[in-house]
This record gives C-alpha cells, sequence and structure tokens, in this order.
C-alpha cells in the first residue's frame, strides 16, 4: 500500500489521539512530511507479515521534550540523513524502517526517513502508543538489544551508542537529547524481520489513519463521535474507548525536567462544583485520577480532546481554560503481560500504586450526559 | 468626561457619545470605502447633540475589524520579506509552509532563513552570520522590499539576534517597515512568525487607514486623545496602532463583551451576541473578556494571539428552521434575511420568522406567516433556546446561575428565562455594544522579568514589576488611581539554576482625564508599548 501526502493529515491526528499526550508537536512534523511524500511521490507501507524474515530493519524516531519542538524545527532531510548514517555504521543496508511510538510527530518521522531513502516502512510500532523512555518499547521488551543505535541533532552533529542493556542506553541518549539541543533523531534496534514480528504491535500505521478519519468525518464532540470511534476499536488490538470526564482545564503547569516535559492537569466539570479530573504528565498523560480514585493509568491510554471538534490535545498544546473530553482505552495485550507490566506500570513512573485494568476502573469513571 | 467611541466594521460604522456611565447619543452610519467618509457621517450625528461640544470631548476611541477583514480577504497586504533566524534547524521547513495558496501568494515570495538563534538551554543554536545579513540587505534593495518580518528560535527567552538582525536592516534600509516576532507573541516558532507575517503585511494598509481615521476625527474638530482598541481590550496609540494593526485582530468580540460590561453595570456575566449566522458566547470575569489559548487560524494562518474565549453557535436570526421546527441552523440566509425570510416575503423559514409568529417580535410581515402551525412554532423556539441553554453551560465559569446579557439583533430569538441565566437582560444601546466596549477600554501597561525567586522573594519581585508596570501605564495615559492587576503569568525556566521564572504583570487603568493646561492635541507615546519596552531578555532583578 502506497502512502502518499494526501493520507498524512488522517495518520496525524489518528497518531495524537493514541499519543496520549506524547510523541512530539505533529503540526512542524506534517508540514515536513507532506512536502517530503509529494517530493518523492509517496511511500510504501508494508505490513507485518508481508515482510521478509531475513530483512534488516531498524526503529527510527525523535527523542526529547515535546516543548522544544515548538521552536527548535526539524529539518526534512534529517531523518534520511541518520538513516545513512547508521547505515554506514553498520555497514550494512537497511531494507525497511519501523515507528518507535504510533504518536504524535513520531509517527510520520519514519515515513519522511523510508520516503527520502527509497525504502518502505513498515505498518506498525514499537508501542502501541507514546512513551518516554526507551525500555518501554515492545521490542527491548521481547529481547531485542537497543545497540547499536546512533544520534544525530539539528547541526548534523552525531553519536553512536553500545550499550549492555537497555536502561544504560536510555540514559545515554537522554543526556544527549539535553546536550544535542533538547531534541534528536535516534536510529536503534537494528532487527531482523522475524525478530520484528514477534515484537512489534502491527496495523498501527493504518489503524491510526483510520482513527484520523473518523475524527475528520464525524467530526464534533464525544456524543457525536464516541459510538463510531468504538466500532473502528472494536477491530483492533485495543479496548474499547471509555468516557472518563468531561470538563475544563482548571489548572496546567509543565517544565522541561531532565530531557522531558513533566507537570500536571487539573480538569474540573463545566460547572466547577462536583468531581475533578487530575493528569500526571511526564511527555504523555500517564495517570488520571478522579478525587483521588483512580481512573485510567499507563499503560492503558489517556486521551484529551477538543470538547467541541474532538481534536486530540498534545501535552505541550494543553491549556488553561480549554474544555476537554477525556477517554481511557485499554492497551494492546502485549503490555497487560507480567513481563511488559514491570516496564510500563505505573511504579515504573514513581506512582504508588499497582496497574489496574481500565475496565475494572468504571465505578470511578463520569457518564457522558446526554444532550 | 466625554468621550466618543467608534466601531469601524465591514459594513457599519456606530459612534456613541459617552459621558460618565451613560450614553448621549448613538449613531449608525455605512461603512464607506474610503474609511472616513464612514466615521464623518456618525461623527455628525452624535455631535449633533449639542453645539460647541467638539471642545469638551476628551478622548476617541475606535474599535475596527478592518485589518481582520484584510488578512480574511486577502486584500490590502503587501509584499514581505519572511526571515527566520534558526539555520540549521529547519532545513526544509520554511517561513510560511502550509499556507493557503492565496494569502502566501499576497504576501510574495520572498523567504529567507538565516544562521542563528537559541536553544531551550541558552545555548546558542549558531552563530549569526555576516555575509547572510549582508545577501539579505542586498535583496531587499534589489527587490525593493518595504516590509519585514523576523523570526528567531526561542526569542521569547532570548530576542537579540531579532534584534540585531533588524537594527543592522535599518541602518541600511531607513525606509523599510519591521516586525520583530518576540514583539508579537509567545513560545511556538510557526506561529508567531505567522503573526509578525501578517502584522508586517499590513504596515502600510495600517499607516493609510489609521491616518484616515486619524483625519476625519480630526477634520471633524476633535482635537483630543485618538487610541484604537486591541484583542486584549486595552487601547493602544495611533502610534502604536500604525506598527502593530495585528493586535486588533479579534478586538471585535472584545468590544462587545466590554460593552454589554459597561450597558448592563455586570462584570461576572455572560454575554451571548446574536447576529444573522451565529452565536457568540463569551464570559466577563472581573469586567473582562475570558481569553482563550487555543491555537486561533486568522483567514487560514494558524497565530497565537491571546484572544477572548469565545464559543460561536450557528443559530442567529437567519438560521434556517427544518421541517417541523426540530432543527435550527447552522445553515443561515445571512445577510440576506431581508429579502429571504418569510415576514420579508421570501421563501425560507428563519428562526426570526419563529420569533414572529411567537409574537416576540414585530419584524416585516406577520400576515406572510400564515400556515405555520403552531406545533413548529413551539418546537422551533423550544430548540433555539435549548441551543443557547447548551452553548452558555459550556462556557459558564461556575456551578451556580450567571446573569445573561443579549446584545446584538438576533436578541429577539430569546423570548424566555434562560434555564442557565440566574437574570436574563437585554440593555438599551445593546445594538452599538462594540462602540461603547471601544470608549470604555482600558490602557494597559505591562512588565517583564527573568527573576531568581532564590535571590528576591516571589512576593517582593511581584510588588517590583507591579510598580514598573504602573509606571509604564501612566506614562502611557492611565489614571494611576484607578491602575489594577489584571494580570500575573509565571514562566518556569527550567534550565537555569536557582529557581528562575519569567514573571510578567500586566496592569489596567481608565484613561486619564486631561490635565487644566493641557493642549487638546496632547498624544501619549504609546499607550501599550511597555508591553515591548519592558520584554527584555535576560535582565533580573
Amino acid at each position: 500500500m502506497k502512502l502518499n501526502a494526501e493520507s498524512l493529515p488522517d495518520l496525524s491526528s489518528g497518531a495524537v489521539f493514541l499519543a496520549t499526550g506524547g510523541g512530539g508537536d505533529p503540526h512542524v512534523s506534517l508540514l515536513a512530511a507532506r512536502q517530503v511524500l509529494a517530493e518523492h511521490g509517496g511511500v510504501e507501507l508494508i505490513p507485518v507479515d508481508e515482510l521478509d524474515d531475513e530483512a534488516f530493519v531498524a526503529a527510527i524516531g525523535s527523542v526529547g521534550a515535546p516543548t522544544t519542538s515548538l521552536e527548535l524545527l526539524p529539518s526534512t532531510d534529517d531523518p534520511a540523513k541518520a538513516l545513512a548514517i547508521f547505515e554506514e555504521h553498520m555497514g550494512r543496508k537497511l531494507d525497511a524502517v519501523v515507528s518507535f511510538e504510533i504518536g504524535g510527530g513520531n509517527s510520520l518521522i519514519p515515513l519522511i526517513a523510508a520516503a527520502g531513502r527509497g525504502i518502505p516502512v513498515v505498518d506498525g510500532d514499537g508501542m502501541g502508543r507514546a512513551l518516554p523512555e526507551a525500555q518501554m518499547m515492545t521490542y527491548p521488551i521481547a529481547g531485542i538489544p537497543s545497540t547499536p543505535a546512533i544520534a544525530l541533532d539539528y547541526l548534523g552533529n552525531t553519536a553512536t551508542f553500545a550499550t549492555d542493556s537497555t536502561d544504560t542506553y536510555e540514559r545515554h541518549i537522554r543526556a544527549m537529547a539535553q546536550a544535542m539541543g533538547g531534541m534528536i533523531t535516534t536510529v536503534e534496534h537494528p532487527m531482523s524481520g522475524k525478530q520484528l514480528k514477534s515484537s512489534v504491535v502491527p496495523g498501527t500505521v493504518s489503524f491510526a489513519t483510520e482513527i484520523g478519519r473518523i475524527l475528520r468525518q464525524r467530526r464534533g464532540n464525544a456524543r457525536r463521535i464516541l459510538a463510531p470511534l468504538r466500532e473502528v476499536f472494536a477491530r483492533s488490538l485495543y479496548g474499547e474507548p471509555i468516557h472518563l470526564f468531561t470538563g475544563k482545564v482548571a489548572d496546567y503547569s509543565s517544565a522541561i525536567i531532565g530531557g522531558y516535559d513533566i507537570g500536571k492537569a487539573i480538569i474540573e466539570t463545566f460547572h466547577g462544583s462536583g468531581p475533578k479530573l487530575e493528569i500526571e504528565v511526564k511527555n504523555e498523560y500517564l495517570l488520571a485520577r478522579i478525587d483521588g480514585q483512580v481512573a485510567a493509568s499507563v499503560p492503558d491510554l489517556i486521551a484529551i480532546l477538543d470538547f467541541e471538534t474532538s481534536t486530540p490535545i498534545n501535552a505541550e498544546r494543553l491549556r488553561y481554560g480549554q474544555r476537554v473530553t477525556v477517554l481511557g482505552i485499554g492497551c494492546p495485550a502485549f503490555y497487560r503481560r507480567q513481563k511488559a507490566l514491570a516496564r510500563v506500570s505505573p511504579r515504573c513512573f514513581g506512582f504508588d500504586i499497582d496497574y489496574t485494568p481500565l475496565e475494572d476502573l468504571t465505578a470511578h469513571h463520569q457518564p457522558l450526559l446526554a444532550g | 468626561m466625554l468621550r466618543i467611541g467608534i466601531d469601524v466594521g465591514g459594513t457599519h460604522t456606530d459612534a456613541i457619545l459617552l459621558q460618565g456611565g451613560s450614553v448621549l447619543a448613538a449613531a449608525k452610519a455605512l461603512t464607506s470605502r474610503d474609511v472616513s467618509s464612514g466615521i464623518l457621517d456618525a461623527l455628525e450625528e452624535i455631535l449633533r447633540h449639542e453645539a460647541g461640544i467638539e471642545q469638551r470631548i476628551e478622548a476617541v476611541m475606535l474599535g475596527t475589524t478592518q485589518f481582520t477583514n484584510a488578512v480574511v480577504e486577502r486584500r490590502e497586504l503587501a509584499e514581505v520579506a519572511a526571515v527566520r533566524i534558526g539555520l540549521p534547524s529547519g532545513r526544509g521547513i520554511p517561513p510560511k509552509t502550509g499556507w493557503p495558496e492565496d494569502i502566501s501568494r499576497s504576501l510574495g515570495d520572498h523567504v529567507y532563513q538565516l544562521h542563528g538563534g537559541y536553544l531551550y538551554d541558552g545555548w546558542p543554536l549558531a552563530a549569526l552570520d555576516e555575509r547572510e545579513i549582508e545577501s539579505l540587505i542586498g535583496d531587499l534593495k534589489a527587490r525593493k522590499l518595504t516590509a519585514v518580518a523576523i523570526a528567531s528560535a526561542f526569542s521569547p527567552m532570548n530576542p537579540e539576534p531579532e534584534k540585531q538582525v533588524a537594527r543592522r536592516i535599518r541602518e541600511a534600509l531607513p525606509h523599510v517597515r519591521i516586525t520583530e516576532s518576540h514583539r508579537i507573541g509567545q513560545l511556538g516558532i510557526l506561529e508567531r512568525e505567522n503573526a509578525a507575517l501578517l502584522n508586517a503585511g499590513l504596515l502600510e494598509f495600517a499607516a493609510r487607514v489609521v491616518d484616515s481615521f486619524e483625519s476625519a476625527i480630526r477634520a471633524r474638530g476633535l482635537g483630543c486623545r485618538f487610541f484604537i482598541s486591541q484583542n486584549d481590550g486595552c487601547l493602544m496609540d495611533a502610534d502604536f496602532a500604525r506598527r502593530f494593526p495585528a493586535l486588533t485582530f479579534a478586538s471585535g468580540p472584545t468590544n462587545s463583551l466590554r460593552g454589554a460590561c459597561k450597558l448592563s453595570g455586570l462584570s461576572e456575566a455572560i454575554v451571548v451576541d446574536i447576529g444573522g449566522t451565529t452565536s457568540d458566547i463569551g464570559v466577563l470575569r472581573d469586567g473582562f473578556p475570558r481569553e482563550s489559548n487555543i491555537v486561533i487560524d486568522v483567514g487560514g494562518v494558524r497565530t497565537n494571539f491571546r484572544m477572548p474565549d469565545i464559543l460561536s453557535i450557528g443559530l442567529g436570526g437567519g438560521s434556517l428552521v427544518s421541517e417541523g421546527g426540530r432543527t435550527v441552523g447552522p445553515l443561515s440566509v445571512g445577510c440576506e434575511l431581508v429579502t429571504r425570510g418569510r415576514v420579508f416575503g421570501g421563501d425560507e423559514l428563519t428562526a426570526t420568522d419563529i420569533a414572529v409568529a411567537a409574537g416576540h417580535a414585530e419584524i416585516g410581515d406577520p400576515e406572510r406567516l400564515g400556515g405555520l402551525d403552531a406545533d413548529t412554532v413551539a418546537a422551533a423556539g423550544a430548540e433555539i433556546h435549548r441551543m443557547l441553554n447548551a452553548g452558555i453551560e459550556q462556557m459558564k465559569p461556575g456551578s451556580a446561575p450567571l446573569p445573561v446579557v443579549l446584545v446584538g439583533g438576533g436578541a429577539i430569538l430569546v423570548r424566555e428565562p434562560l434555564a442557565v441565566a440566574s437574570t436574563m437582560l437585554t440593555p438599551e444601546y445593546s445594538g452599538v455594544a462594540n462602540a461603547i466596549g471601544a470608549a470604555i477600554a482600558r490602557i494597559g501597561g505591562e512588565a517583564e522579568r527573568m527573576i531568581s525567586y532564590e535571590r528576591i522573594p516571589r512576593q517582593d519581585a511581584i510588588r517590583e514589576l507591579t510598580l514598573a508596570a504602573k509606571r509604564n501605564a501612566e506614562s502611557a495615559g492611565a489614571d494611576p488611581a484607578s491602575l489594577l492587576v489584571a494580570d500575573i503569568e509565571e514562566t518556569a525556566i527550567s534550565y537555569m539554576p536557582g529557581n528562575v521564572v519569567r514573571l510578567r504583570v500586566k496592569v489596567t487603568g481608565d484613561i486619564a482625564r486631561r490635565k487644566e493646561g493641557e493642549g487638546g492635541q496632547y498624544q501619549p507615546r504609546a499607550a501599550s508599548s511597555s508591553r515591548a519596552a519592558q520584554t527584555g531578555g535576560e535582565a533580573e532583578l
């Protein structure tokens, strides 16, 4: 299947929906991807099961604090340049690239890279959402080493990584991201087609495009959008979208700390009285509590949508006074296994709670009022 | 004090004469092509109130949608050199990427990317390149360009590169008009750059329009102070408006909200401005519009201007009513209501027809509504109220019912108290609420610094900046006794040790009365340029 510039807005908006607040500003990446795909006549999207077992694949994306991307713009030729540097480092040509995370801007970077090099991009990703750290990806959880890896900054400076564990790799790329302007492009997790098949979250590029299409065609508030969204999700690896809360952003503060955007949002009902929803942010929306009771937590997805249009809102664009609807969605089954939860449960982010699946928390969710 | 408010809209020019809190006279004229004769017509009518009153008028405040309309309609825009300082970042994403074709063309194909700018942690992104600046200036000369917009990476944190390049251009080409992005927007380089570009494109038009505003007013014998209202409900003087015309974007809704505040005497209320096609719902908080923070398109171009938080719903006097009255709007006959609405002899059933059928309004010819059944009228009436209630519910800041002020011609659609309203009023003169809003706009002053709270306690820092902001407002013409803190904004600068924040304090106040013996031609230098003057880089208290 060929992806062209026209399919990008749907992919991008669906990817922001799945990004749970992270993944970087999609607007800039969308502008870049449109141009590159128009220039190269699109890019081939290859389904996971059509990939050759012997194919040589690597994951590509940006690492850093998403707020940085509001000022330090990416360059359209950087992703392809990063692939070239990686290939030279490995002494081997890549047959395809795959995304770290189907979230925000990071869902588009593999497309820009693949189009620039004339190779296909895999329909899938390593998170099924966005998450802030490398060891949280399905690839390392499934046992694929993160390195050799390379990083490229806006100036063309490069770094190479050879580490003994993904935890170490994460520390190193984070330090490099901070030192290299706050946002870098990395190519990592070299793997075979066979390894990829055992670890990837499949079909997420086309799934995000489908979500984006629903958001565009059925544009309107949650009452209008929830039923068609549920239909699409029913045919996916994810759980059902559940309404958590609707209200106004009463407070949001965030800062770039240690190479991440760290923040907290408080959402009140339109009336101002009644329960409050509190959301913890580390690049992504990680934990939602309603009056202190957990309503949804990582690795399940938390999406914040503009109330009127259901346009998903990234954390760096969240502002005081916005009227929003918050949805929770069960994550793909991969992340509910013990081995994955050891990497992505709320405790991995410093919250003193165990993971409870979203469907078991419905008692704390707010009903979606009619009218 | 005696003052005049003028609202120059796309179709009508309204003027009001205000003494203290009361409206002495109001007039409506058609906006003329040259702008000034429409103003003169409206002025003529209100000045008839009393012979020789011109001498006693202390200030004229004007609100206008001229600049917003110019952008939306892609007219009167000059060609602009778009200069971004941020290479080597952003290669392949030049200024104006993603703009609608037509407006991009209006500004011409003059796009420049230079090395320079800063990173999030204050480290230089790249050094400015002397040869690039030279070649830019050569190009400006060769292409005979007269307007330039400059944006550099992280300029809200460090504007030095923008200032340096602007200085170089000014030295070489003193006639060129320049907009530096840090003076007009916040974090988000693409949106800030877009705002600067639109502003630069409007500079030439602004010089002309503001001149014609001024000459109309002076021609009518008004020698007093003259201001133009901006999107945040504050005034700027004519000189500032010539340099920052884009700051008038969305001043229309702001003036409508402020006017409703004045007319109703309420400072906490919901204001519903019902026009022909939409109802614009806004919130008054402490007498000022609540602001929105989402990315806002102006004529298809993304910007990050501070604008009032307005919810537009598709309900107006011209809204089409469906079979049986089950739905109303969003389709509307708009300004063709007076020919296509049934009471005006047309075939379309509109919300206005429903209001007339219900006996709530006397417009057109009720005879033409024969055959319209009572169920349809009741159902459509209920739908109109349901839509307004639902919209207001979304905008309301708390659970308690709030007063609702209705302004605009469509206020006749509302015939029973709205459930979400504690009280409901349609004040006299609500048809010229915008001109009244302009007349009572305030003088603002801002001060902004980087401060380490470890070195200066937070309360002391706020007190000190408040004083600085008050000094700025006073020198811009505000009455010192009326100054109030309007906003305190803190942005943590996490990369700097010592709990550093960027602190911004904004105060606003009423316009000061003219002092004894002061000439009629008194012109404050800049009502709001304090924003620019104080938005310094790394200055610390």
